[in-house]
């Protein structure tokens, strides 16, 4: 039971580990790591639901464990691979263009990303059972490699997460939302109920708002 | 991505990995049946995403199925001929500037879809604005943010 208290107290540390993207736009009480997994698993839990053979088990588990390797690895966003201004205060202004990267150089930071990522899980999982390691390890590698139809599905509820939390944060401050977190969702969610989602998300957080 | 019974649309490239990683996971699990340690360990060549499968017969055997069906219902991405290559459709790789930036993408069918990677999905909304669309157009996709999508080169491999 200790290695599993251990594990649970890790686990744990995720709460106060804030999302590094809502750190750049300089957000003032930035969600954090659990904030994020936690909604997403509610989030693909309920759409899910609508859809024929998926494994929604797999998919609340997947939603739940996908960022556990941020503990040791950290919160890497595509800004951190050069596109961020020298001054601290124009990193906002850099979330109004999602971060273009050549062919070479995408495939060259998603490998550099996933290295970090694995390494930080085996250490997270190091002490538990097999059984448990090798579900948590799977379960990730799927999604991180997008293996089957329920990392696809995950993959584009973490994206539709963050930008729900984005027009939040843009309504909270009175502001408008970063472009980034729309052009990025408009080029990866291509569930069309996700699609619908994601619409829905803009009337209301960003329309509806801008009609008032 | 529903995946029992469907047609899989696949660039030739996509399928040609596909159907290594298939044979390559077939002599991985032979040689577990055996006893021996695979020789393919040794490879130079070897996606170190096969690591997991050495350990995991479970996860190896899962990924078999899975690419079985994939290959079994797979219909390469015919490359088109003509006038038509000079549209965007499924399979072509399109350099685009976007708010300024240059960028390259391939637009593939859902199951190959890898957005990170520079392969989106033509039934995502940015996918399905582009079909179409030559070189010279600019493509303005405005719900709600505006982004502009100026097209430079279309090639079809």
């Amino acid at each position: 039971m200790k290695n599993f208290v251990d594990f649970f107290h890790q686990v744990g540390k995720l709460k106060d580990l804030p999302r590094r993207g809502w750190v750049l736009i300089g957000a003032k009480d930035p969600a954090s790591v659990s904030d994020h997994s936690f909604r997403m698993a509610v989030m693909a839990w309920i759409l899910a639901e609508k859809k024929r053979k998926i494994n929604l088990e797999k998919v609340i588990k997947m939603a739940l464990v996908h960022d556990l390797c941020e503990l040791y690895a950290g919160d890497i966003t595509p800004y951190d691979y050069g596109h961020l201004p020298k001054n601290k205060e124009d990193w906002p202004d850099a979330f109004d263009k999602w971060p273009r990267f050549s062919k070479s150089k995408k495939i060259k930071n998603f490998l550099k990303k996933q290295k970090k990522e694995k390494e930080s899980l085996v250490k997270i999982t190091s002490k538990m059972p097999d059984g448990v390691k090798k579900e948590i390890m799977n379960l990730w590698q799927e999604y991180d490699r997008g293996l089957t139809k329920e990392a696809n599905f995950v993959r584009q509820i973490n994206r539709l997460e963050t930008l729900l939390q984005a027009f939040e944060y843009g309504k909270e401050s009175q502001s408008r939302p970063f472009n980034s977190w729309w052009i990025g969702s408009e080029e990866q969610i291509d569930d069309p109920a996700l699609i619908k989602c994601m619409l829905e998300i803009a009337e209301n957080f960003y329309c509806h708002e801008k009609k008032k | 991505m529903d995946t029992e019974n469907q047609k899989f649309y696949l660039t030739k490239h996509g399928l040609e990995e596909l159907a290594k990683e298939y044979e390559d996971l077939k002599k991985i699990r032979m040689a577990k049946t055996k006893g021996e340690a695979p020789s393919i360990w040794e490879s130079e060549d070897l996606n170190p995403d096969y690591i997991s499968f050495k350990e995991d017969i479970e996860l190896l055997e899962a990924r078999l199925l899975e690419l079985e069906n994939v290959l079994k219902n797979s219909e390469i991405i015919k490359k088109p001929t003509g006038k038509k290559a000079e549209v965007i459709d499924l399979g072509a790789t399109i350099l685009v500037e976007v708010d300024g930036d240059k960028d390259e993408f391939i637009l593939v069918d859902s199951y190959e879809a890898n957005p990170i990677l520079g392969k989106i999905s033509h039934h995502s909304p940015v996918g399905k604005a582009l079909i179409g669309h030559r070189v010279g157009d600019e493509v303005v996709i405005s719900s709600p943010i505006r982004s502009i999508y100026k097209i430079k080169k279309i090639k079809y491999s």
